[in-house]
Protein backbone atom coordinates (compact mmCIF):
# COMPACT_ATOMS: atom_id res chain seq x y z
CA UNK A 1 0.00 0.00 0.00
CA UNK A 2 2.60 2.16 1.28
CA UNK A 3 4.88 1.76 -1.88
CA UNK A 4 2.74 2.13 -4.15
CA UNK A 5 1.32 5.20 -3.10
CA UNK A 6 5.00 6.57 -2.60
CA UNK A 7 4.84 5.22 -5.99
CA UNK A 8 2.00 7.20 -7.42
CA UNK A 9 3.86 10.38 -5.67
CA UNK A 10 6.46 9.86 -7.47
CA UNK A 11 4.92 9.57 -10.93
CA UNK A 12 2.86 12.68 -10.02
CA UNK A 13 6.80 14.32 -9.04
CA UNK A 14 7.97 13.47 -12.75
CA UNK A 15 5.04 15.05 -14.61
CA UNK A 16 5.37 18.24 -12.51
CA UNK A 17 9.14 19.05 -12.81
CA UNK A 18 9.19 17.80 -17.19
CA UNK A 19 6.69 20.94 -17.23
CA UNK A 20 8.20 23.51 -15.68
CA UNK A 21 11.52 21.80 -17.65
CA UNK A 22 9.84 22.03 -20.90
CA UNK A 23 8.38 25.27 -20.11
CA UNK A 24 11.37 26.65 -19.70
CA UNK A 25 12.89 24.63 -23.16
CA UNK A 26 10.17 25.93 -25.05
CA UNK A 27 10.89 29.81 -23.90
CA UNK A 28 14.44 29.64 -25.21
CA UNK A 29 13.40 27.65 -28.40
CA UNK A 30 11.86 30.90 -29.54
CA UNK A 31 15.24 32.11 -29.86
CA UNK A 32 16.08 29.79 -32.67
CA UNK A 33 14.23 31.53 -35.42
CA UNK A 34 17.61 33.50 -35.55
CA UNK A 35 20.17 30.97 -37.32
CA UNK A 36 22.76 31.74 -35.01
CA UNK A 37 21.26 31.07 -32.18
CA UNK A 38 20.10 27.44 -33.37
CA UNK A 39 23.09 25.69 -32.24
CA UNK A 40 23.94 28.04 -29.53
CA UNK A 41 20.71 26.52 -27.96
CA UNK A 42 22.47 23.05 -27.46
CA UNK A 43 24.73 25.10 -24.32
CA UNK A 44 21.68 27.55 -23.14
CA UNK A 45 18.95 25.04 -22.61
CA UNK A 46 21.02 22.26 -20.40
CA UNK A 47 22.43 25.21 -18.46
CA UNK A 48 19.42 26.92 -17.55
CA UNK A 49 17.46 23.46 -17.45
CA UNK A 50 20.00 22.18 -15.43
CA UNK A 51 18.07 24.00 -12.25
CA UNK A 52 14.85 22.30 -12.55
CA UNK A 53 16.65 19.30 -12.78
CA UNK A 54 18.66 19.46 -9.98
CA UNK A 55 15.77 20.12 -7.82
CA UNK A 56 14.02 17.26 -9.58
CA UNK A 57 17.03 15.12 -8.88
CA UNK A 58 16.64 16.14 -4.84
CA UNK A 59 12.98 14.39 -4.73
CA UNK A 60 14.50 11.39 -6.73
CA UNK A 61 15.02 8.25 -4.96
CA UNK A 62 13.92 5.41 -7.22
CA UNK A 63 16.11 3.74 -10.14
CA UNK A 64 13.55 4.72 -13.60
CA UNK A 65 12.55 8.06 -12.81
CA UNK A 66 14.85 9.95 -14.97
CA UNK A 67 14.37 7.35 -17.62
CA UNK A 68 10.91 8.23 -17.69
CA UNK A 69 11.42 11.23 -17.73
CA UNK A 70 13.50 11.05 -20.72
CA UNK A 71 11.00 9.57 -22.47
CA UNK A 72 8.83 11.97 -21.81
CA UNK A 73 10.49 14.72 -23.36
CA UNK A 74 11.07 12.39 -26.61
CA UNK A 75 7.18 12.19 -26.95
CA UNK A 76 6.63 16.01 -25.71
CA UNK A 77 9.24 16.59 -28.43
CA UNK A 78 7.53 14.29 -31.34
CA UNK A 79 4.33 16.06 -30.07
CA UNK A 80 5.69 19.26 -30.88
CA UNK A 81 7.38 18.99 -34.25
CA UNK A 82 11.00 18.16 -33.44
CA UNK A 83 11.36 14.89 -34.79
CA UNK A 84 11.47 10.91 -33.42
CA UNK A 85 15.11 11.21 -32.81
CA UNK A 86 14.55 12.39 -29.54
CA UNK A 87 12.82 9.04 -28.41
CA UNK A 88 15.69 7.61 -28.92
CA UNK A 89 18.14 9.64 -27.19
CA UNK A 90 15.67 10.52 -24.25
CA UNK A 91 15.34 6.77 -23.60
CA UNK A 92 18.99 6.06 -23.85
CA UNK A 93 20.43 8.90 -21.90
CA UNK A 94 17.58 9.36 -19.09
CA UNK A 95 18.90 5.71 -19.08
CA UNK A 96 22.64 6.12 -18.71
CA UNK A 97 21.78 9.05 -16.33
CA UNK A 98 19.90 6.86 -14.20
CA UNK A 99 22.55 4.52 -13.50
CA UNK A 100 25.20 7.17 -12.92
CA UNK A 101 22.90 8.72 -10.26
CA UNK A 102 22.28 5.04 -8.70
CA UNK A 103 25.74 4.39 -8.56
CA UNK A 104 25.62 7.46 -5.74
CA UNK A 105 22.76 6.57 -4.33
CA UNK A 106 20.84 9.49 -5.62
CA UNK A 107 22.79 11.79 -2.87
CA UNK A 108 26.11 12.26 -4.12
CA UNK A 109 26.27 16.14 -4.76
CA UNK A 110 29.18 15.22 -7.57
CA UNK A 111 27.56 12.27 -9.25
CA UNK A 112 23.86 14.03 -9.59
CA UNK A 113 25.85 17.13 -11.05
CA UNK A 114 27.41 14.17 -13.49
CA UNK A 115 23.86 13.44 -13.82
CA UNK A 116 22.77 16.79 -15.20
CA UNK A 117 25.69 16.41 -17.85
CA UNK A 118 24.54 12.92 -18.89
CA UNK A 119 20.63 13.37 -19.40
CA UNK A 120 21.59 16.94 -21.14
CA UNK A 121 22.54 15.03 -23.48
CA UNK A 122 19.12 14.44 -25.08
CA UNK A 123 19.30 17.26 -26.30
CA UNK A 124 21.63 16.49 -29.32
CA UNK A 125 18.38 14.67 -30.40
CA UNK A 126 17.12 17.47 -31.76
CA UNK A 127 19.66 18.20 -33.91
CA UNK A 128 20.72 14.53 -35.31
CA UNK A 129 18.36 15.15 -38.46
CA UNK A 130 20.70 17.43 -39.98
CA UNK A 131 23.42 14.76 -39.84
CA UNK A 132 21.39 11.31 -40.54
CA UNK A 133 18.81 12.46 -42.94
CA UNK A 134 20.98 15.12 -44.40
CA UNK A 135 20.10 15.48 -47.90
CA UNK A 136 16.35 15.60 -47.09
CA UNK A 137 16.34 17.94 -44.11
CA UNK A 138 17.93 20.09 -46.15
CA UNK A 139 15.99 19.96 -49.13
CA UNK A 140 12.89 20.32 -46.17
CA UNK A 141 14.40 23.71 -44.83
CA UNK A 142 15.17 25.10 -48.39
CA UNK A 143 11.39 24.69 -49.53
CA UNK A 144 10.05 25.92 -45.93
CA UNK A 145 12.30 28.82 -45.10
CA UNK A 146 14.36 29.44 -48.27
CA UNK A 147 17.72 28.72 -49.73
CA UNK A 148 19.49 31.92 -47.41
CA UNK A 149 18.09 30.38 -44.25
CA UNK A 150 18.51 26.78 -44.89
CA UNK A 151 22.46 27.68 -45.96
CA UNK A 152 22.81 29.45 -43.02
CA UNK A 153 21.74 26.68 -41.07
CA UNK A 154 23.74 24.06 -42.42
CA UNK A 155 26.91 26.00 -42.53
CA UNK A 156 26.57 25.45 -38.72
CA UNK A 157 25.98 21.78 -39.27
CA UNK A 158 29.26 19.81 -40.61
CA UNK A 159 29.97 16.43 -39.87
CA UNK A 160 32.30 16.94 -37.30
CA UNK A 161 29.65 19.27 -34.73
CA UNK A 162 28.18 16.01 -34.43
CA UNK A 163 30.54 14.87 -31.44
CA UNK A 164 31.01 18.27 -30.83
CA UNK A 165 27.25 19.00 -30.09
CA UNK A 166 27.51 15.84 -27.82
CA UNK A 167 30.66 17.58 -25.95
CA UNK A 168 28.76 20.81 -25.75
CA UNK A 169 25.24 19.44 -24.28
CA UNK A 170 27.69 17.70 -21.67
CA UNK A 171 29.85 19.85 -20.71
CA UNK A 172 26.65 22.63 -20.58
CA UNK A 173 24.85 20.09 -18.68
CA UNK A 174 27.70 20.01 -16.10
CA UNK A 175 27.54 23.70 -16.17
CA UNK A 176 24.16 23.87 -15.60
CA UNK A 177 24.32 21.46 -12.88
CA UNK A 178 26.56 23.31 -10.82
CA UNK A 179 24.13 26.43 -10.99
CA UNK A 180 21.38 24.60 -10.27
CA UNK A 181 23.02 23.67 -7.01
CA UNK A 182 24.33 27.00 -6.29
CA UNK A 183 21.01 28.45 -6.88
CA UNK A 184 19.49 25.06 -4.34
CA UNK A 185 21.76 26.07 -1.79
CA UNK A 186 20.70 29.74 -2.15
CA UNK A 187 16.74 29.83 -2.71
CA UNK A 188 15.06 26.34 -2.70
CA UNK A 189 16.58 25.11 0.85
CA UNK A 190 15.41 28.05 2.05
CA UNK A 191 11.49 27.78 1.26
CA UNK A 192 12.02 24.60 2.38
CA UNK A 193 11.64 22.37 -1.02
CA UNK A 194 15.24 21.01 -1.63
CA UNK B 1 -36.91 21.80 -18.02
CA UNK B 2 -35.73 25.15 -19.60
CA UNK B 3 -32.13 24.80 -17.79
CA UNK B 4 -31.94 21.53 -19.04
CA UNK B 5 -33.02 23.04 -22.47
CA UNK B 6 -30.03 25.97 -22.22
CA UNK B 7 -27.33 23.04 -20.67
CA UNK B 8 -28.03 21.28 -23.75
CA UNK B 9 -27.58 23.57 -26.37
CA UNK B 10 -24.58 24.77 -24.89
CA UNK B 11 -22.98 21.91 -25.11
CA UNK B 12 -24.20 20.63 -28.26
CA UNK B 13 -23.33 23.63 -30.20
CA UNK B 14 -21.88 22.15 -33.19
CA UNK B 15 -19.61 20.11 -31.29
CA UNK B 16 -17.81 17.07 -32.38
CA UNK B 17 -16.71 14.90 -29.25
CA UNK B 18 -13.86 13.06 -30.68
CA UNK B 19 -11.89 10.42 -28.64
CA UNK B 20 -9.18 11.58 -27.33
CA UNK B 21 -7.08 8.92 -28.96
CA UNK B 22 -8.21 9.79 -32.20
CA UNK B 23 -7.28 13.75 -31.47
CA UNK B 24 -3.86 12.44 -30.28
CA UNK B 25 -3.43 10.56 -33.58
CA UNK B 26 -4.64 13.40 -35.92
CA UNK B 27 -2.17 15.47 -33.68
CA UNK B 28 1.12 13.04 -34.31
CA UNK B 29 -0.12 13.21 -37.73
CA UNK B 30 -0.11 17.12 -38.25
CA UNK B 31 3.33 16.93 -36.99
CA UNK B 32 5.01 14.63 -38.43
CA UNK B 33 3.43 15.52 -42.22
CA UNK B 34 3.10 19.04 -41.56
CA UNK B 35 5.73 20.17 -39.16
CA UNK B 36 8.42 17.16 -40.82
CA UNK B 37 7.26 16.36 -44.55
CA UNK B 38 8.15 17.13 -48.01
CA UNK B 39 6.68 20.40 -49.58
CA UNK B 40 5.83 18.81 -53.55
CA UNK B 41 3.49 16.77 -55.77
CA UNK B 42 0.91 15.26 -53.65
CA UNK B 43 2.11 16.98 -50.39
CA UNK B 44 0.69 19.93 -51.44
CA UNK B 45 -2.49 19.06 -51.02
CA UNK B 46 -2.22 16.99 -47.69
CA UNK B 47 -0.72 19.53 -45.80
CA UNK B 48 -3.77 22.52 -46.30
CA UNK B 49 -6.29 19.57 -46.28
CA UNK B 50 -4.24 19.09 -42.64
CA UNK B 51 -4.34 22.52 -41.39
CA UNK B 52 -8.09 22.68 -42.78
CA UNK B 53 -9.11 20.10 -40.68
CA UNK B 54 -7.31 21.39 -37.49
CA UNK B 55 -9.00 24.70 -37.88
CA UNK B 56 -12.30 23.21 -38.46
CA UNK B 57 -11.76 21.46 -35.15
CA UNK B 58 -10.87 24.59 -33.07
CA UNK B 59 -14.22 26.21 -34.58
CA UNK B 60 -16.54 23.73 -34.04
CA UNK B 61 -15.09 23.71 -30.52
CA UNK B 62 -16.72 26.70 -29.57
CA UNK B 63 -13.17 29.14 -29.44
CA UNK B 64 -14.91 31.21 -32.24
CA UNK B 65 -12.48 34.26 -31.75
CA UNK B 66 -9.05 32.52 -31.70
CA UNK B 67 -10.43 30.18 -34.61
CA UNK B 68 -11.18 33.01 -36.81
CA UNK B 69 -7.79 34.72 -36.07
CA UNK B 70 -5.93 31.80 -36.61
CA UNK B 71 -7.63 31.17 -39.69
CA UNK B 72 -7.60 34.37 -41.33
CA UNK B 73 -3.46 34.36 -40.08
CA UNK B 74 -3.16 30.87 -41.61
CA UNK B 75 -5.23 31.87 -45.41
CA UNK B 76 -3.24 34.77 -45.85
CA UNK B 77 0.46 33.38 -45.04
CA UNK B 78 -0.98 30.08 -47.32
CA UNK B 79 -1.55 32.59 -50.47
CA UNK B 80 1.69 34.42 -49.66
CA UNK B 81 3.31 30.80 -49.83
CA UNK B 82 1.60 29.82 -53.28
CA UNK B 83 0.41 32.45 -55.34
CA UNK B 84 2.54 36.09 -53.87
CA UNK B 85 5.63 34.51 -53.44
CA UNK B 86 6.80 33.37 -56.74
CA UNK B 87 6.90 36.41 -58.33
CA UNK B 88 8.64 38.11 -55.06
CA UNK B 89 12.11 38.49 -55.01
CA UNK B 90 14.83 40.43 -52.86
CA UNK B 91 15.08 40.75 -48.93
CA UNK B 92 11.40 41.39 -49.01
CA UNK B 93 10.40 38.10 -50.17
CA UNK B 94 13.18 36.26 -48.32
CA UNK B 95 11.02 37.86 -45.45
CA UNK B 96 7.90 36.62 -46.73
CA UNK B 97 9.28 33.19 -47.94
CA UNK B 98 10.66 33.20 -44.00
CA UNK B 99 7.91 34.11 -42.24
CA UNK B 100 4.55 31.76 -44.34
CA UNK B 101 7.08 28.84 -43.96
CA UNK B 102 7.06 29.19 -40.44
CA UNK B 103 3.34 30.04 -39.97
CA UNK B 104 2.17 27.39 -42.89
CA UNK B 105 4.61 25.16 -40.58
CA UNK B 106 3.63 25.46 -37.08
CA UNK B 107 0.25 26.97 -36.96
CA UNK B 108 -1.47 23.60 -37.39
CA UNK B 109 0.40 21.19 -35.21
CA UNK B 110 -0.41 24.33 -32.50
CA UNK B 111 -3.68 25.29 -33.04
CA UNK B 112 -4.38 21.20 -33.30
CA UNK B 113 -2.10 20.97 -29.59
CA UNK B 114 -4.01 23.90 -28.12
CA UNK B 115 -7.63 22.13 -29.14
CA UNK B 116 -6.27 18.82 -28.03
CA UNK B 117 -5.57 19.95 -24.35
CA UNK B 118 -8.98 22.46 -24.38
CA UNK B 119 -11.40 19.80 -24.80
CA UNK B 120 -9.77 16.90 -23.11
CA UNK B 121 -10.50 16.30 -19.37
CA UNK B 122 -7.60 14.59 -17.45
CA UNK B 123 -10.02 11.86 -17.04
CA UNK B 124 -10.48 11.14 -20.49
CA UNK B 125 -7.41 11.23 -21.44
CA UNK B 126 -6.37 8.77 -18.36
CA UNK B 127 -9.16 6.52 -19.15
CA UNK B 128 -8.25 6.57 -23.68
CA UNK B 129 -4.96 5.93 -22.90
CA UNK B 130 -5.86 2.77 -20.74
CA UNK B 131 -7.63 1.86 -23.71
CA UNK B 132 -4.36 1.50 -25.61
CA UNK B 133 -2.76 -0.12 -22.31
CA UNK B 134 -0.16 2.39 -21.69
CA UNK B 135 1.58 1.73 -19.03
CA UNK B 136 0.83 3.75 -16.06
CA UNK B 137 4.61 4.91 -15.47
CA UNK B 138 4.79 6.64 -18.54
CA UNK B 139 0.49 8.03 -18.53
CA UNK B 140 0.58 9.65 -15.00
CA UNK B 141 3.33 11.68 -15.31
CA UNK B 142 1.64 12.76 -19.06
CA UNK B 143 -1.52 13.51 -17.72
CA UNK B 144 -0.34 15.60 -15.18
CA UNK B 145 2.34 17.37 -17.51
CA UNK B 146 -1.09 17.83 -19.90
CA UNK B 147 -2.79 20.01 -16.31
CA UNK B 148 0.17 21.47 -14.98
CA UNK B 149 1.53 22.99 -18.64
CA UNK B 150 -0.57 25.45 -18.64
CA UNK B 151 -0.70 26.25 -14.72
CA UNK B 152 3.13 26.85 -15.32
CA UNK B 153 2.79 29.49 -18.12
CA UNK B 154 0.24 31.37 -16.28
CA UNK B 155 3.05 31.44 -13.52
CA UNK B 156 5.44 32.78 -15.67
CA UNK B 157 3.33 35.28 -16.98
CA UNK B 158 2.69 35.97 -13.30
CA UNK B 159 5.92 36.42 -12.12
CA UNK B 160 6.80 38.46 -15.45
CA UNK B 161 4.25 41.38 -14.75
CA UNK B 162 5.51 41.40 -11.13
CA UNK B 163 9.26 41.47 -12.28
CA UNK B 164 8.51 43.95 -14.80
CA UNK B 165 7.04 46.35 -11.92
CA UNK B 166 10.26 46.78 -10.39
CA UNK B 167 12.18 46.79 -13.94
CA UNK B 168 13.52 43.68 -14.57
CA UNK B 169 13.15 42.73 -18.06
CA UNK B 170 14.93 40.88 -20.81
CA UNK B 171 17.46 43.63 -22.11
CA UNK B 172 18.25 44.71 -19.16
CA UNK B 173 22.00 45.11 -17.58
CA UNK B 174 22.24 40.94 -16.28
CA UNK B 175 20.76 38.41 -18.12
CA UNK B 176 21.65 36.27 -15.11
CA UNK B 177 19.51 38.34 -12.93
CA UNK B 178 16.46 37.37 -15.23
CA UNK B 179 17.51 33.62 -14.92
CA UNK B 180 17.49 34.30 -11.12
CA UNK B 181 13.99 36.69 -10.51
CA UNK B 182 11.93 34.97 -12.95
CA UNK B 183 12.60 31.41 -13.74
CA UNK B 184 13.54 30.68 -9.66
CA UNK B 185 10.13 32.47 -8.28
CA UNK B 186 8.36 30.60 -11.47
CA UNK B 187 9.75 27.15 -10.18
CA UNK B 188 9.04 27.87 -6.21
CA UNK B 189 5.43 28.61 -7.47
CA UNK B 190 4.79 25.94 -9.34
CA UNK B 191 6.47 23.49 -7.39
CA UNK B 192 3.76 24.50 -4.34
CA UNK B 193 0.83 24.13 -6.54
CA UNK B 194 2.11 20.82 -7.91
CA UNK B 195 2.92 19.22 -4.05
CA UNK B 196 -0.95 20.38 -4.04
CA UNK B 197 -2.04 18.87 -6.53
CA UNK B 198 -0.14 15.38 -6.25
CA UNK B 199 -1.77 15.59 -2.85
CA UNK B 200 -5.04 15.89 -3.94
CA UNK B 201 -4.87 12.94 -6.65
CA UNK B 202 -3.39 11.16 -3.37
CA UNK B 203 -6.59 12.05 -1.99
CA UNK B 204 -9.02 10.98 -5.07
CA UNK B 205 -6.93 7.56 -4.72
CA UNK B 206 -4.30 7.34 -7.35
CA UNK B 207 -1.94 5.18 -5.59
CA UNK B 208 -4.28 2.65 -3.99
CA UNK B 209 -3.25 -0.39 -5.58
CA UNK B 210 -7.11 -1.25 -7.01
CA UNK B 211 -8.57 -1.07 -10.26
CA UNK B 212 -9.28 2.38 -11.22
CA UNK B 213 -12.69 3.13 -12.57
CA UNK B 214 -13.83 5.94 -14.66
CA UNK B 215 -17.13 7.61 -16.28
CA UNK B 216 -15.49 8.99 -19.18
CA UNK B 217 -17.53 7.39 -22.02
CA UNK B 218 -14.55 6.88 -24.29
CA UNK B 219 -15.34 5.32 -27.50
CA UNK B 220 -14.86 5.52 -31.57
CA UNK B 221 -17.73 6.49 -33.71
CA UNK B 222 -18.68 7.35 -37.04
CA UNK B 223 -16.68 10.64 -37.38
CA UNK B 224 -13.51 9.07 -35.38
CA UNK B 225 -13.70 6.34 -37.62
CA UNK B 226 -13.36 8.56 -40.83
CA UNK B 227 -10.82 10.96 -39.53
CA UNK B 228 -8.74 8.05 -38.35
CA UNK B 229 -9.33 6.16 -42.08
CA UNK B 230 -7.98 10.15 -43.31
CA UNK B 231 -4.76 10.10 -41.27
CA UNK B 232 -4.27 6.68 -42.48
CA UNK B 233 -4.61 7.26 -46.17
CA UNK B 234 -2.65 10.43 -46.32
CA UNK B 235 0.23 8.41 -44.29
CA UNK B 236 0.20 6.11 -47.37
CA UNK B 237 0.00 9.28 -50.16
CA UNK B 238 2.91 10.63 -48.36
CA UNK B 239 5.14 7.72 -48.18
CA UNK B 240 4.08 6.74 -52.00
CA UNK B 241 5.16 10.29 -52.72
CA UNK B 242 7.95 9.84 -51.33
CA UNK B 243 9.16 6.98 -53.39
CA UNK B 244 8.75 8.58 -56.25
CA UNK B 245 5.06 7.27 -57.10
CA UNK B 246 3.86 10.01 -58.27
Amino acid sequence: MNSSKSQAKDLVNIGIYSSIYLVITMLLSFLSLIPVFHPLLAILCPIVGGVPFMLFLTKTRKFGMITIMGIIMGIVMLLTGMGYFCLFTGLVFGLLADIVAKSGNYVSAKKSILTSGVFSIWYVGNYLAAFIIRQSHYDHIIKSFGQEYADAYMSFYPNWMLPVLFAVCFISGIIGGFLGKALLKKHFKKAGIA
Amino acid sequence: MIEWQVLSSASKNLRVNLDPRTKLFLLITICILVIGGQINGIMLIIRPALAAISLILLFTAGKRKISNICIGVYVFFFICENFILPVMTGTLGFILLFFSGFITRLLPGMVMGYYTVETTSVSEFIAAMKKIHLTKKIVIPLAVMFRFFPTVIEEYHAIGDAMRMRGIRFGGKNIFKILEYRFIPMMICSIKIGEELSAAALTRGLGAPVHRTNICRIGFHFIDIFLIFLCIALFILSILSKIGVF
